[in-house]
């Protein structure tokens, strides 16, 4: 991530300052969520928010806390089966959009006498394979190259829990603790709980552990960091005073 | 139209097995109340409850129309509920759903028939002229026990109404404008509230009081009980649902009485705080054209 000093910010239709874009001698610029590309040469925030620029993979893009979810290709999902088909499972990603696809076969191991048995109000961790403005978006939970799941695949028991979509895509993110400012799980899991969960991109937490007041701490923990956008410090301090009610 | 989307059955399993281990999701005891909220706008009679991040908002108004003919010595009193597109997609503009019906029926049943607002003081001349009020709710925010706030919202911004003041000579009617006279208070009787009760398990053995979006669509059954301070009860509904012990009905009508306690405390402090807000310098009482003989 490039280190600057100051934090831009812009609104849908800014124009971006031409110092700001990286520029790569040997990869062209890669265009992330929120920047359009309009012929010839100009690009043009569509979202408000942070806009942020990687001088080693070269790439802009605009870090936004938007309140819908929309299906991007490669994001990790938790969806809600609603109905099975004959042939396709109709999974919910988002309340009152129109449902997504997830193929009974698109299951590791699974052939045409071994379906995996799902059932409305079943939870699924899923991967988005297509998502288009105009069509239903499919889902998978098998890797497309290797055919494992990797962890995708119905999750059995716990609860689930609605975050803000920033959140989930702090979470989500590989150092969790240093760039998405998130050490809520860390602090948890190292005061000694036991416990194990799955984020979707489209803001759900799913928690599960043996213990129901486990599950309770852990969702009350997170959902206090998000609605009141605690940083690392206050976080540190609420999972202390948790983990003392608990106890 | 959007149908209301159902919680997933591993957030079922869970909210029944915390509540049968005597856990609720926000940590709070079963029959305590989130957080409860009360605002007045600058106008008279405008009240705006938040109830945890539920969110009701009543506006009272007033004109003079004709009577109703069989009945020429009272006023007309309506009040129209709107679930708005606001709270949730699944709420359209003219589609009443059954959680708004079910709604109005409840507040009109506990604020109307129980004769909490004197519909004989609104009348003006007998058959020709009386005062129409009308209580306007809209739910902004839904998240569960709408009937509880939208009752203490309905009798807050009554209390807090001011209608403009009149004075009658033979047939004609003069209604002085709030520059000339202050406005006065509607005839208010008595301060009726709703405390609702949602039941879970196989018997309907553990209640809740005060349930959020999610506990309300997991409720076996649920009954909600009007009454006053004075322990007088405007109505008991209990709408189908799983059966419960005639116990649990007798307990939780003595826990409502607690509560309606405090909501009244709750609400006479408000409107209190709020007069003395407007009473800058101490000369409303002697704006007011009321008599004290």
């Amino acid at each position: 991530m490039a280190t600057q000093t100051e934090r831009v910010y812009v609104l849908p239709g800014d124009e971006i300052p031409t110092s700001l874009i990286p520029s790569h001698p040997k990869r062209p610029l890669r265009l992330g969520p929120g920047v359009r590309h309009v012929p010839p040469s100009e690009l043009v925030p569509t979202v408000a928010g942070e806009l942020v620029t990687d001088q080693k993979k070269n790439s802009i893009w605009v870090e936004y806390n938007g309140g819908r979810y929309v299906p991007a290709v490669g994001d990790l999902v938790i969806c809600t089966i609603q109905r099975s088909g004959p042939e396709y499972y109709h999974a919910s990603i988002t309340d009152y959009s129109s449902n997504a696809i997830l193929p009974q076969l698109a299951f590791e191991m699974a052939t045409k006498k071994t379906r995996p048995q799902l059932h409305h109000g079943d939870l699924v961790y899923a991967r988005v394979c297509l998502a288009n403005r105009h069509m239903d978006p499919e889902l998978e939970c098998v890797s497309p190259t290797t055919g494992k799941a990797d962890g995708l695949g119905p999750l059995v028991g716990g609860m689930l829990y609605d975050i803000s979509l920033a959140m989930a895509r702090r979470l989500l993110m590989k150092k969790s603790v240093e760039e998405g400012k998130v050490a809520v799980l860390e602090e948890l899991g190292s005061a000694g709980l036991a416990f194990e969960t799955a984020v979707g991109r489209n803001g759900k937490l799913w928690v599960n552990s043996e213990s129901v007041k486990t599950v309770l701490l852990v969702g009350r923990a997170v959902k206090e960091t998000d609605e009141n956008k605690l940083g690392v410090e206050q976080q540190k301090k609420l999972v202390r005073k948790l983990i003392k009610e608990m106890s | 139209m959007p149908r209301e989307v159902e919680p997933s059955q591993n957030e079922r399993a869970f909210v029944i097995q915390a509540l049968q281990e005597g856990q609720r999701l926000d940590g709070r005891p079963f029959d305590q109340f989130r957080k409860l909220d009360l605002k007045f706008g600058d106008q008279y009679g405008v009240a705006d409850i938040n109830l945890g991040k539920t969110r009701v908002l009543a506006k009272v108004s007033a004109e003079v129309t004709t009577p109703y003919s069989d009945r020429p010595f009272d006023g007309i009193f309506t009040i129209t509920t709107e679930l708005s597109p606001m709270a949730s997609p699944a709420f359209e503009v003219n589609r009443p759903t059954e959680t708004e019906v079910l709604l109005s029926r409840l507040i009109e049943k506990t604020v109307r028939r129980s004769n909490a607002l004197d519909l004989e003081s609104l009348c003006l001349i007998a058959g020709q002229k009386c005062w129409s009020v009308r209580v306007d709710l809209h739910v902004l925010s839904h998240d569960g026990n709408l009937i509880d706030a939208s009752c203490i919202a309905v009798v807050a911004a009554l209390r807090h109404f001011k209608k403009p003041d009149t004075s009658i000579e033979g047939d004609t009617v003069t209604i002085y404008t709030a520059a000339e006279r202050e406005p006065v208070p509607l005839s208010w009787l008595h301060s009726p509230f709703c405390i609702t009760f949602s039941f879970y398990g196989e018997n309907g053995e553990i209640t809740l009081t005060d349930t959020t979006l999610l506990e309300e669509q997991l409720r076996v059954s649920s009954c909600t009980i009007s009454l006053n301070k004075h322990g007088e009860i405007c109505q008991v509904a209990k709408l189908g649902g799983t059966p419960v012990e005639a116990l649990s009905l007798i307990q939780c009508a003595s826990a409502a009485i607690a509560k309606v306690k405090d909501f009244s405390t709750l609400v006479d402090e408000k409107l209190a705080e709020d007069s003395k807000r407007r009473d800058r310098g101490g000369l409303l009482a002697e704006l007011s054209a009321e008599n004290d003989r």
